[in-house]
């Protein structure tokens, strides 16, 4: 039984909901179980979808909508064997497209926004993005598109894992050590680049450390070292004194300070309140009561996939209090128009356009990665939503015919402009758009619509349902 | 400020009042629900318009200082003597090819300051070029902001869905423009600023039905959310509205006041945008290209530096008559910068090598037009280059507080006199 201070008027899942401040923790986390008041729909199958990937296509969400919400989560946790062969061959391919040499990590973003696409396993590039914008390493900084790839790699392969052998291994990244410019970390002359990035950024946040442990946990890092592009451990360059680092003394190495970090009380609270803002909702600030059993959780074992699992199947992110609740990033924006049609487009000029929108993939602009919310939003950013919408839906170049919204309806039995346009709304926003607006919009242009309708008509359509306020919700 | 009167002030600033007659059935109710207060008219409009001179501008052939004899002694194949030189005073005169600039200083609008560096000069492009970008010396590789992303994340709030910079050019967005939060868009052309029409569509009707979807009125039980991108939707088809209407009162992309080139029409494109009325308070610009800049001569130098100078002072010129014509130069301060100097010696090859200290200009209706500052002499050099005494930091200071009224120490990390350069 729901229990928040404010119930929602209707089942409608972007009724307006109370702010967050009160809502009843255990209620909250418990896995969500479909009933009348909130049903298993097309809008909570798109929600999932959108937050727990990148959008679906049409049958994406029939099939969620047969399979009901628990077992479609399954699939999106856990894909199987197929996700693994496709990740192994997508390496592989990267791994040749990338000269050994290069600097810039255009071919790098090529390839990843092609996998984001393709991927049987949406929600591990989902979690990469978000630990991409934790970590914040640069590809202008690491000017090596061969590291910068396996840095990717290294947060695909631990993102839904362990915070442990996650945090140790990004400290131990060349990418990462050379963004943060750590440079020769020796005994005589600790480099505190990345002892402060772990506290401030990585752990456990601003105000929760001193000066001084980052003295300290500078000292623990010495020895390691990126000499011609490959991370090297000089034994004799360690310090291998005692440190007190927040609070907890002896003989550390880097290993141990990652720990200690990660263990700090901060830390749990503070990463919980990160992926809250990732899956749940952008538009409040949870309480401390809301946050602390899942702070509980992940600091018991640091078990990323089991803190992302619990969010998913939660009452809370099925409630009106996530639903539309989160801003599209770029890159969201962007698949969110393309996987409907079922088919790729050249992720070159993508991954440039989605720079344009403020998100230049492989180069977060500070060690705060991208605020996203409300920045995502501004004059400019929106017209260039608008235009790389024409781009891809206008049939010219860069991105050609390959998506058609004419075909795209024809072949899920739409032989008319209205019906397309009615199908159009339903597979873009799951029916989420006023009555009114909705009649506005199947009206048309205003002009004499051309009988039978022209592809051009249906493609204005798309482009004027993507360019929707709605569609820009996550 | 009474609501009805914040209300008109929003129409006019975001949508222009003959946006509001067309739609005006969707809109009252729409800005009824606290939308003035998300987007409030700032106290000031002024606009600073940066640009950056790529390469190290060689100030002795720009400001020249033709009566000095260790001049004539330096620059024995490159001197331009008392005859060539636009005469300013009995010891120093612009460049022959720079007749705007001297036409602007002669009216007032111009003022060079002089001797401008900073403390233990970098001499490599993109060590030196990173200090003025972050006005940050031995932070500079570190830093991962511009000093202009600093000052624009200062002011930046989210909530107005607005950035109030914009780059203007061809290469890559200048660092000074890095920001942390804030998104700061670029063009190289007024059709970026604009937004495109589908194919087989009728613009003007297709253009008024989006607008008429984004401002449809949604119901009582909004998420604010919602309500939000919704807001930032109508007020960018608004802004692009605006700046295509401003375009098309101005005619074909040549005009007879300015001249054919590169510079020249970024400018213009930035004189346009200043006409739209939007809320951009920093524009930036460049003339030289990427790394290391046309104005790196470290041979042959005569040539390609007068073209140069002429292309920067026959451009300038050209804006900011345009902008007095339309009575917009005293909301207008246009600043040039480099990342040095060159060399007071030629180097053997009819060139010069990297220096220190070199002029800044300053453009604009409220210039306290004139020469700021000594000019450095040609004998107490400093690697080879003339010695700074003004901290560039100075003159970033007097933009960031007196011109734009932003923080200038959170932008600069620490604080420095502004100069008294400016009439306002």
């Amino acid at each position: 039984m729901p229990e928040i201070t404010k119930t929602p008027k209707t089942s409608h899942p972007s009724a307006d909901s109370t702010r967050a401040l009160a809502v009843d923790p255990v209620w909250a986390w418990a896995p969500y179980e479909p009933d009348p008041r909130q049903p298993w729909d097309m809008r909570r199958a798109g929600h999932l979808y959108r937050r727990a990937g990148f959008g679906a296509a049409w049958n994406e969400l029939q099939r969620a909508l047969a399979d009901g919400p628990q077992r479609t989560i399954d699939r999106l946790l856990h894909p199987g064997h197929q996700a693994e062969a496709f990740n192994r061959a997508h390496d592989e391919y990267e791994l040749s497209a990338i000269d050994p040499a290069a600097a810039s990590s255009d071919t790098l973003r090529q390839w990843w926004l092609r996998r984001m696409l393709e991927t049987p396993h949406p929600l591990l590039e989902k979690m990469t993005l978000f630990w991409h914008q934790h970590f914040a390493t640069a590809g202008a900084r690491v000017h090596n598109a061969r590291l910068m790839q396996r840095y990717l790699q290294l947060l695909r392969s631990h993102g839904l894992g362990r915070l442990v052998p996650l945090m140790v291994a990004v400290t131990r990244d060349p990418a990462t050590l050379l963004s943060l410019d750590v440079g020769a970390n020796y005994r005589s002359r600790p480099s505190e680049n990345l002892a402060r990035a772990l506290l401030e950024h990585f752990t456990v946040g601003p105000g929760a450390f001193t000066g001084q442990d980052v003295r300290e946990a500078a000292r623990a890092f010495t020895g390691w070292s990126v000499l011609t592009r490959q991370l090297r451990y000089l034994e004799h360059q360690h310090d291998s004194g005692v440190k007190t680092i927040l609070g907890q003394q002896g003989n550390w190495s880097g290993e141990d300070a990652v720990r200690i970090a990660l263990q700090h009380p901060a830390t749990a609270p503070r990463l919980v309140r990160k992926l809250y803002r990732w899956f749940i909702s952008e538009a409040d600030e949870p309480g401390e009561a809301l946050i602390a059993p899942l702070a509980q959780l992940l600091a018991k074992d640091g078990d990323i996939g089991k803190l992302v699992e619990t969010m998913l199947r939660s009452n809370l992110f099925f409630s009106p209090i996530a639903y539309r609740r989160r801003i599209k990033s770029p890159v969201e924006f962007a698949l969110s128009i393309v996987r409907p049609f079922e088919t790729l487009v050249p992720t070159a000029p993508l991954g440039h356009a989605l720079n344009r929108l403020g998100q230049d993939l492989c180069e977060p602009p500070t060690l705060d990665g991208w605020e996203g919310g409300q920045t995502w939003i501004t004059s400019a950013t929106l017209l260039e939503r608008h235009n790389l919408a024409v781009a891809l839906l206008g049939g010219g170049e860069p991105f050609g015919d390959k998506l058609d919204p004419s075909a795209l309806a024809e072949k899920h039995g739409h032989h008319s402009a209205e019906s397309a346009g009615r199908f159009f709304v339903d597979l873009f926003l799951q029916g989420d758009l006023e009555d009114a607006v909705r009649e506005k919009l199947l009206k048309g242009a205003g002009t004499r619509p051309a009988s039978p309708p022209s592809a051009a008509r249906y493609r204005q359509m798309a482009q004027a349902i993507v360019t929707l306020p709605e569609f820009q919700l996550a | 400020m009474s609501a009805v009167s914040t209300r008109r002030v929003f129409l006019k600033q975001y949508l222009g009042i003959s946006t509001f007659l067309s739609l005006a059935p969707a809109v009252p109710a729409l800005l009824g629900r606290a939308a003035f207060g998300a987007f409030p008219r700032e106290d000031r409009d002024t606009i600073l318009v940066v640009l950056q001179l790529a390469g190290g501008n060689d100030g002795l052939n720009t400001v020249v200082p033709y009566a000095d004899d260790e001049y004539g002694r330096a620059r024995y194949t490159l001197r331009l003597t008392a005859n060539e030189v636009l005469k300013i005073d009995s010891l120093l005169g612009w460049h022959p090819r720079m007749k705007g600039f001297a036409r602007l200083f002669a009216e007032g609008h111009l003022a060079v300051i002089q001797g401008v560096g900073y403390p233990n000069p970098h001499q490599g492009h993109f060590e030196s070029m990173r200090i003025w970008q972050t006005a940050r010396l031995e932070e500079a590789s570190s830093c991962r902001t511009g000093w202009l992303g600093q000052a624009i994340d200062s002011v930046y709030r989210p909530e107005h869905a607005q950035v109030p910079a914009l780059f203007v050019g061809q290469i890559e967005r200048p660092f000074a423009l890095s920001a942390r939060r804030a998104i700061v868009p670029w063009i190289d052309s007024l059709r970026q600023c604009v937004m495109s029409s589908m194919p087989g569509a009728d613009a003007a009707s297709h253009r008024n039905w989006l607008t008429e979807l984004a401002a449809a009125e949604r119901s009582a039980r909004l998420n604010p959310m919602l309500q939000f991108v919704q807001q930032s939707t109508l007020a960018a088809r608004a802004t692009s509205r605006r700046i295509e209407a401003a375009a098309e009162t101005l005619g074909p992309t040549r005009t007879p006041d300015y001249p054919p080139f590169h510079l020249a029409r970024m400018l213009r494109t930035i004189a346009q945008l200043i006409r739209a009325d939007l809320p951009i308070r920093i524009y930036f610009t460049e003339l030289g290209g990427p790394e290391p800049g046309g104005f790196d001569n470290h041979a042959g130098q005569r040539d390609n530096h007068a073209a140069l100078l002429e292309q920067l002072s026959e451009s300038v010129t050209a804006f900011a008559d345009d902008l007095r014509r339309a009575n917009l130069l005293d909301r207008v301060l246009l600043m040039t910068f480099s990342e040095f100097g060159r060399t007071v010696r030629e180097n053997g090859r009819r060139g010069t090598d990297h220096g220190s200290a070199a002029p800044m200009f300053l453009v604009g209706g409220r210039v306290r037009g004139g020469l700021i500052g000594a000019h450095p002499n040609l004998t107490e050099l400093e690697n080879g280059g003339q010695r700074f005494h003004t901290d560039f930091r100075r003159v970033y200071a007097t933009v960031l507080e007196r011109w734009l009224g932003f923080d200038s120490q959170l932008a600069l990390g620490a604080r420095f006199d502004p100069l008294d350069v400016l009439t306002t």
